[in-house]
C-alpha cells in the first residue's frame, strides 16, 4: 500500500475512491478520531459486522477448500477472491439446525433464512403469529447502534414476494428476511439504493431539518398522547401492533436526537442513486458500495444484506443461465445442471470479492476498514439438491480490528451450531452474551492459537 | 343512549341473530352424534397406523393416538387432512391393501359427522381479526379519497408482506421504523400539496386588441394608437365584431374579466357595451333572441354576463369595465358586444384597448378548498372544531370523541400561539392525524377485549369492512351517513351492489383477482428471450390486462363465476391476438376461413371483445398471463400448472415433495431421455412422487399446447405435443376443452376454494375450522343464485366472519 510521506487532504484520498467525505479514520489527516465517539485521541477504530446471504445452498464440492488451515487452494467458487485470499476464512462443519423440519414438514427455504442469524425455529405460519428469534445483527444494533446514526441497515435486492406462501406453509416473511428486532418483528430490507442512499446521508446539510424534526416530534408527541385512550380496548393482537407502532417512533426520536448531537456527516461524492439499477450485478454493486460508505463514515456498523431471497427463482440469462435458481439447484446430480449452478455461486463470489476488495482498498489507522470489519458470507442450506442445513458454506472475511486470523480453512465438528460463530462475533464486539438462539457455546480458533 | 340509537342497535343484533340461525339450522341434520371409539378407530387402525404411527410416522403424521371422538375434534386440521387425501384417493398409498370404496365413503361420512355434530354444538365463532394496517394500496387509495390528492405517495414504502395469498392480513402487516419513518415523510408531502399555506398569486393575462378576434390579415391596420374599432353595422366580422378571444378554464374557477375602451357615436348618443361568454359545451346560456341583437356573430351557446352604459368619448379618458365570471363549466371565449343598428340609421363605434382576465380568483388547491371550507362567520375557535371533526369523521372512519377533537384543536392553537398561520396550523394537524395509528390501522376499538363471545361490529366498523373489502379504500360519505343512521346493516345488499358498480370496484379486480391468480408475480417472470423472442414487457402488461378485463366483466356484468373458467369470449388487443394466432372478434385463427362472417379485425392497441366460440382457448386457464406464471423461463412446467390449478382454482393443495427428491424433473443438456413427458413420467415411477403426480401432472399435461409464454404449440422441439393425461383414479383427460369440463363437474370445489379464498381477503385472517359452517353454506347456496358473483360478494359480506368480532 502506498502510504503518503505527509498529511493529505481527505478529498484528496477520496477523489481516487470517488467518493468525499468526513473520515475519521484515516491516519495521514492526524490522530484518530471519533466523531462517533466524541473527540477522544486514544480511541481507535470500530469494529464492524456485516452478513452476505445468498439462497440456495451451493455445489459443496466446488467450494469446500481441500485441505485445513493457512495456504489452502482456492476452490472453483472461491476463485474470484484471490486479491484478497489472505482476508478471509473458510469455516466449515457449522449447522444451522433449527432450520431442519423438527415435524415441521416441508418449507427448508423458509426456515433457512429464517433460522440463519437467529437460530431460532421460525414458527410455520403463513400468517397468524410470525415468530422467529432475534438476530445476531440486532443483538448487535441494540447494543452498539446507540453510537451511530443508524442502529443499523438492512438492504437486499429482491423485494418480498409479491404472491402466495413462498414455502409449503411458511409466510413470505421468512424466506425475505434476515434481521429480526425481535422474535416478532421482522426486519423489511430496502432494496432501492436511492431509499437507502437518502436513509444514509439525506438530512444532512439540509437547513429546513431542525424544523422538520420539530415537527415531527410535536407530530409524535399528539399520537402518543391521543393513543393513550385506546389501550384499554383492544385486545392481545392489535395491542401487540400498537406496541410495534409505538416502538418504531421511539425508534425514529431516538435517531432524530441522536442525529442532532452528532456533527453532520457531509454527503459523499458518490453519485446519488436514482432508483433500481435493471442490471442484478450494477444493483448488487451499488449496494456494497452503500455498505462501504456506511462503514466508512460511520452512518452504522450492522448490516445484513440478502444477495436474493432464500428459494429465489431468479434467471441469471446475463451469465448464461436462462433457468431458474431454485429449480436448477434442484439438480438431481445431473452435471450440466450443476455447471449452471456453479457459474451462479461463482457470481455471487464475484459480488463478495466486490465488496472485499472495496472495503480493503480504504485505508483505516495501520489498516484498512476490511480489517476493521467482520464479513460473512454464506447460506443456511448446504446443497439445494439436498435442502440439508448442515455443513454450510460459511465464509468469514476481516480482521475483526485484530481479533480474526484470516486466510485459513478450519473445519468444526459435525453439528456444531452456527450460533457459535455468531456468539464469538458478538464477543468482538465486546457484547458478551451467555446465549444466542442454539448456540452451545463460543466457537473456537478464530483467532490463530486461541 | 339514546331510545332511537338503542333500536337500531337491536335491531341490528336481531338482523345478525336472524342470518345466523339461519347458518345453524342450514347445518343441522338432528342425528344421534357420530362417535369415533368403534368404526373409526377400527378403520384408522387398519389402514393407517402402519405407517402413520410408531417412532416415525410418515410426513410426521401420527395418527395412533386418536381413539374417540373427542380427540379427532381437538386436532381438527390433522382430520381435515385426512379427510382431504381419502376423499382424493391419495391414501392409502396404491402400494398398500386398498380399502373398499363403501369403508371409505362410510369412514369420512362418520368423520364429518363428528365434525358436524361438533360444529352444531359449538358457539358460531366469527374469529379474531388482528387489527389491519393499511397496505400500500389501501394507504393510496385512502388518501385520493381522504384528501384529494392524487399521487403515490407510497412509491417509497417498503412493500407489504403476504400471508395466507393476499397482501391485507392483519397479523403479517408490520410497522418497523423504516415504514414508519416514510410514514412521517409522506404525511409531509401529502399534506403540503393538498394545503398551500401561502395562497400563490391570481394568475393575469392581459391581450392587447390587435391580437384579438375575429382576425383577418387587416386587423393590424385598424388599430389606431392601440384602440381597435367595432360598428354597429357592417358586413365583415373584423368590422363588426363581437371582439373577442379565448381562454383556459379551469371549471370551477371565478375569474375577472376586463375590458379598456371608450365609445364614439353621433351627438353623443348612449351606447351599451355588453360582455358575454361563450363555449361549445356552456353549463348556461342566454335565449337565442338576445343574442341575436348584436352586431356581428355572436357564437352560441353564449351567456350575457353584463351590460353597461358607456361612459368614455375618448382615448384620453377612456374606461375600464371590470365583470365577474361566475364558476361554470364549458366557458372557451370571453366577448364584448354592441347592439347592431340599422345600415339607415345613426351607427356608434366601440374602440376596445385591451381585454384582460384574472383568474381563478381562489388559488388555493381544490383539496384545500374542501378540507378547509368553513363558516368564515363563526369565530375561528369554531371553525377549527368544525373543520376537524369533519375531517377525523374520515380519517378515523367514525365520528371522533370530544377529547379527540380537542386534543387535535389544541396542536392547533399551540401552532397558532406560536406565529402560524391557521392554514399551516390546520396543514400540520392534518398530518399528524395521517400519523395517527388510528388512520394508519382499521382499528375495531372494542369496549371489552377480553370477551370471547360473538358481538355484531358497530356500523362504522362494518362500513369500513365493506369499503375497503369491496374498493380498497375509505368508506365514502354514504356509507358512513348509513353508518351514523343506523341502517347500513338493513341496506347491505343494495350498498354491495351499489359498491361493486362502482367505478372504484376495479380495485378489488386489482388486488383481489391479481393475488388469487397469483398474477403478481409475472413482473418477476423472465422468460428466456432465445427462446420466446416474442415476449415483451408491452406482451406482458397485455396479458395482464386480458385477465383483468375478464375478471372485470364478471364482478360488473354480475356474471356467473364459472365464466371465470367457462367464458367463451375474452378481451384482446391486436398484439396479444396476434400472440394468439387470432385476427377477428369472432376468433378466427390465422390462416383459416371465418367460420361466421361478421368479424372486425383487432387492430392497434385498444382491446376488444373476442368472442371463442369452441376454440382451445376459453376461461382462465387458457390465458397467456397464467400459462407463462407457471412456467419456467426455458420451458413450459405441467407440474406447477397442475399445482397452480389444484392449489388455486380447487383448493387442494398438494402437499410440498418429499426431502432428498428432485421437486420436479428439470432437462438436462446432459440427458436428452425424451419428451419432457417421459421426463415426467419417469419421475413419477418413484413412489414417493408418484401419487401428488398423478394428480398435478395430467392438468398440465392437457395444457401443452401452450408453450412457456402461453402461445399456441403442436409441437415441442422434436417431440409431437400428446395433450392427454391419465388421473390416479383412472379419469383420463385430453385437451384444454376436456380440463374445463372437467374443472366444471367440480362445481363445489371450485366454489369452496373461491369462497375460502375470498373470505381469507374480506377479513384479513386465514380460514379457520369454526369457518366452515359458513363457506359451506355459501357454497351450497350458489346454485339457487345462479352462481352469480354480486350474490357470492353479499353471501361472504353476510357471514357471521365479516359482520361479527370477538375479542380475546
Amino acid at each position: 500500500m502506498l502510504i503518503p510521506t505527509k498529511p493529505i487532504s481527505r478529498r484528496t484520498v477520496l477523489r481516487g475512491l470517488g467518493v468525499s467525505l468526513a473520515l475519521p479514520w484515516l491516519e495521514a489527516m492526524g490522530p484518530l478520531r471519533s466523531w462517533a465517539d466524541g473527540a477522544d485521541p486514544k480511541s481507535v477504530a470500530p469494529n464492524r459486522m456485516a452478513f452476505l446471504y445468498t439462497p440456495n445452498g451451493k455445489n459443496m464440492l466446488d467450494w469446500t477448500p481441500e485441505t485445513e488451515g493457512a495456504g489452502f487452494e482456492l476452490t472453483p467458487i472461491l476463485q474470484p477472491l484471490s486479491s484478497v485470499r489472505n482476508k478471509f476464512s473458510i469455516l466449515s462443519g457449522l449447522t444451522a439446525d433449527k432450520a431442519r423440519p423438527h415435524g415441521d414438514g416441508g418449507g427448508d427455504h423458509a426456515r433457512a433464512l429464517g433460522a440463519f442469524l437467529t437460530g431460532v425455529q421460525p414458527n410455520k405460519t403463513d400468517g397468524l403469529d410470525i415468530r422467529s428469534g432475534v438476530s445476531v445483527d440486532q443483538v448487535a444494533a441494540s447494543r452498539i447502534g446507540d453510537k451511530t446514526r443508524l442502529a443499523s441497515l438492512e438492504i437486499g435486492t429482491e423485494q418480498g414476494a409479491m404472491a402466495g406462501n413462498c414455502d409449503s406453509g411458511y409466510s413470505c416473511v421468512y424466506s425475505s428476511t434476515m434481521s429480526w428486532r425481535s422474535a416478532t418483528q421482522p426486519l423489511p430490507k430496502e432494496v432501492n439504493p436511492k431509499l437507502v442512499f437518502e436513509r444514509m446521508f439525506a438530512s444532512n446539510n439540509d437547513p429546513s431539518r431542525a424544523a422538520r424534526n420539530a415537527r415531527r416530534r410535536s407530530i409524535l408527541d399528539y399520537v402518543r398522547e391521543d393513543t393513550s385512550g385506546v389501550a384499554g380496548k383492544l385486545a392481545t393482537n392489535d395491542q401487540r401492533k400498537l406496541d410495534e407502532y409505538f416502538a418504531a417512533i421511539r425508534d425514529i426520536e431516538v435517531r432524530m436526537e441522536r442525529a442532532e448531537k452528532m456533527p453532520p456527516v457531509q454527503t459523499p461524492d458518490y453519485p446519488v442513486p436514482t432508483g433500481v439499477p435493471a442490471a442484478y450485478d450494477e444493483h448488487i454493486r451499488m449496494m456494497c458500495d452503500l455498505m462501504v460508505l456506511a462503514f466508512q463514515a460511520d452512518v452504522t456498523r450492522v448490516s445484513t444484506f440478502v444477495l436474493a431471497n432464500e428459494g429465489s427463482n431468479k434467471s441469471y440469462a446475463f451469465i448464461d443461465v436462462p433457468e431458474g435458481h431454485h429449480d436448477l439447484s434442484h439438480h438431481g446430480g445431473d452435471e450440466a445442471k450443476k455447471e449452471k449452478i456453479r457459474k451462479i455461486n461463482l457470481f455471487h463470489t464475484s459480488q463478495l470479492a466486490y465488496l472485499l476488495e472495496r472495503l480493503d482498498s480504504i485505508a483505516e489507522g495501520d489498516g484498512t476498514l476490511l480489517d476493521n470489519s467482520m464479513i460473512v458470507y454464506g447460506s443456511g442450506i448446504h446443497d439445494g439438491n439436498a435442502h440439508n442445513h448442515d455443513d454450510l458454506p460459511i465464509l468469514l472475511a476481516g480482521g475483526g480490528c485484530g481479533t480474526l486470523t484470516s486466510g485459513r480453512h478450519i473445519r468444526y465438528e459435525k453439528e456444531t451450531p452456527l450460533n457459535n460463530l455468531w456468539l464469538s462475533m458478538l464477543d468482538r464486539l465486546d457484547i458478551s452474551l451467555e446465549k444466542l438462539g442454539d448456540s452451545t457455546g463460543k466457537l473456537p480458533g478464530l483467532l490463530a492459537g486461541v | 343512549m339514546p331510545l332511537l340509537n338503542r333500536m337500531t342497535f337491536a335491531t341490528r343484533i336481531c338482523v345478525i341473530l336472524l342470518l345466523v340461525s339461519i347458518a345453524t339450522s342450514s347445518n343441522a341434520t338432528g342425528q344421534q352424534p357420530a362417535d369415533f371409539s368403534a368404526a373409526g378407530f377400527a378403520f384408522v387402525q387398519k389402514h393407517c397406523v402402519s405407517c402413520h404411527g410408531g417412532d416415525d410416522p410418515a410426513a410426521e403424521m401420527s395418527l395412533q393416538s386418536f381413539r374417540d371422538s373427542e380427540s379427532i375434534v381437538k386436532q381438527r386440521k390433522v382430520w381435515d387432512a385426512v379427510l382431504r387425501v381419502l376423499n382424493a384417493g391419495e391414501m392409502p398409498p396404491n402400494d398398500q391393501p386398498q380399502p373398499s370404496q363403501g369403508d371409505v365413503d362410510a369412514f369420512v361420512q362418520l368423520v364429518r359427522g363428528v365434525f358436524d355434530h361438533a360444529d352444531r354444538n359449538a358457539k358460531p365463532d366469527p374469529g379474531r381479526v388482528t387489527m389491519r394496517r393499511l397496505n400500500r394500496n389501501e394507504y393510496r387509495n385512502t388518501i385520493r379519497d381522504l384528501i384529494g390528492v392524487d399521487f403515490d405517495p407510497t412509491a417509497d414504502f417498503p412493500s407489504d408482506d403476504i400471508g395466507y395469498g393476499f397482501d391485507n392480513i392483519g397479523d403479517v402487516l408490520s410497522i418497523s421504523p423504516v415504514l414508519m419513518e416514510r410514514y412521517l415523510a409522506a404525511a409531509e408531502s401529502i399534506m403540503d400539496r393538498a394545503i398551500t399555506p401561502k395562497s400563490p398569486a391570481v394568475i393575469k393575462r392581459h391581450l392587447g386588441s390587435t391580437y384579438t378576434e375575429p382576425a383577418s390579415s387587416e386587423s393590424a391596420s385598424l388599430v389606431v394608437k392601440g384602440y381597435r374599432p367595432m360598428r354597429s353595422s357592417g358586413d365583415r366580422p373584423i368590422d363588426v365584431g363581437p371582439v373577442n378571444t379565448s381562454y383556459k378554464w379551469a371549471d370551477d374557477g371565478d375569474y375577472k374579466f376586463r375590458t379598456k375602451l371608450f365609445k364614439e357615436t353621433t351627438n353623443d348618443q348612449p351606447l351599451k357595451v355588453t360582455i358575454l361568454v361563450s363555449g361549445k359545451e356552456l353549463a348556461e346560456s342566454s335565449s337565442s333572441e338576445e343574442l341575436d341583437k348584436f352586431a356581428g356573430n355572436v357564437p352560441r351557446p353564449a351567456k350575457i354576463l353584463k351590460t353597461i352604459e358607456v361612459v368614455a368619448t375618448e382615448a384620453g379618458n377612456a374606461e375600464v369595465i371590470e365583470v365577474d365570471v361566475p364558476a361554470m363549466k364549458g366557458r372557451e371565449r370571453m366577448l364584448v358586444a354592441i347592439e347592431k343598428v340599422p345600415a339607415d340609421q345613426p351607427q356608434a363605434t366601440l374602440w376596445i384597448e385591451h381585454l384582460a382576465l384574472d383568474g381563478p380568483m381562489d388559488t388555493r388547491p381544490a383539496s384545500q378548498r374542501k378540507l378547509l371550507a368553513t363558516d368564515d362567520s363563526q369565530p375561528v375557535v369554531e371553525q377549527t372544531a368544525n373543520v376537524l371533526t369533519r375531517f377525523l369523521r374520515r380519517a378515523f372512519r367514525r365520528p371522533p370523541q370530544p377529547d379527540e377533537v380537542d386534543r387535535l384543536a389544541k396542536l392547533v392553537g399551540d401552532e397558532m400561539a406560536s406565529g402560524e398561520s391557521w392554514e399551516s396550523s390546520m396543514q400540520m394537524a392534518m398530518q399528524a392525524v395521517l400519523c395517527s395509528p388510528k388512520f394508519l390501522f382499521r382499528v375495531e376499538l372494542d369496549s371489552n377485549p377480553s370477551d370471547s363471545a360473538a358481538r355484531p361490529l358497530d356500523d362504522f366498523q362494518l362500513a369500513s369492512r365493506l369499503s375497503y373489502f369491496i374498493w380498497n379504500t375509505m368508506p365514502d360519505d354514504e356509507l358512513l351517513d348509513l353508518a351514523e343512521r343506523g341502517e347500513l346493516i338493513a341496506k347491505l345488499d343494495d350498498q354491495v351492489k351499489r359498491m361493486l358498480a362502482d367505478q372504484r370496484s376495479v380495485a378489488f379486480v386489482d388486488s383481489f383477482a391479481m393475488q388469487w391468480l397469483q398474477l403478481r408475480r409475472i413482473d418477476s417472470v423472465a422468460p428466456d428471450a432465445e427462446r420466446f423472442p416474442s415476449f415483451s414487457p408491452a406482451l406482458r402488461a397485455a396479458m395482464v390486462r386480458e385477465t383483468e378485463l375478464l375478471f372485470g366483466s364478471v364482478v360488473k356484468d354480475d356474471r356467473s363465476i364459472l365464466d371465470l373458467i367457462a367464458a367463451d369470449f375474452t378481451y384482446l388487443n391486436e398484439p396479444l391476438a396476434k400472440h394468439y394466432g387470432i385476427v377477428d372478434t369472432l376468433g378466427t385463427l390465422q390462416g383459416q376461413p371465418a367460420a361466421r362472417s361478421g368479424g372486425e379485425p383487432i387492430k392497434g392497441e385498444t382491446f376488444v371483445r373476442v368472442s371463442l366460440n369452441d376454440s382451445v382457448r376459453g376461461g382462465l386457464l387458457t390465458q397467456a398471463s397464467l400459462l407463462t406464471v407457471t412456467s419456467n423461463p426455458t420451458r413450459t412446467s405441467p407440474v406447477k400448472r397442475g399445482r397452480w390449478v389444484l392449489e388455486q382454482l380447487l383448493g387442494a393443495p398438494p402437499p410440498p415433495p418429499p426431502p432428498n427428491v428432485p421437486e420436479l424433473e428439470e432437462e438436462g443438456a446432459g440427458k436428452t431421455a425424451g419428451s419432457l413427458r417421459e421426463r415426467l413420467e419417469e419421475h413419477r415411477k418413484n413412489p414417493a412422487c408418484a401419487n401428488c403426480h398423478a394428480k398435478m401432472d395430467p392438468i398440465g399435461f392437457a395444457l401443452e399446447n401452450f408453450d412457456a409464454v402461453g402461445a399456441f404449440r403442436t409441437r415441442d422441439g422434436e417431440h409431437e405435443i400428446d395433450a392427454s393425461g391419465e388421473f390416479g383414479d383412472g379419469t383420463k383427460v385430453n385437451g384444454p376443452k376436456e380440463l374445463r369440463s372437467l374443472i366444471l363437474n367440480r362445481k363445489d370445489d371450485f366454489t369452496r376454494c373461491l369462497v375460502e379464498k375470498m373470505l381469507t381477503y374480506a377479513v384479513g385472517r386465514g380460514i379457520e375450522y369454526y369457518d366452515r359452517p359458513v363457506v359451506e353454506r355459501i357454497v351450497g347456496e350458489m346454485p339457487e343464485s345462479d352462481y352469480k358473483f354480486s350474490a357470492l360478494v353479499t353471501k361472504i359480506v353476510k357471514s357471521e366472519a365479516f359482520l361479527q368480532r370477538r375479542g380475546l
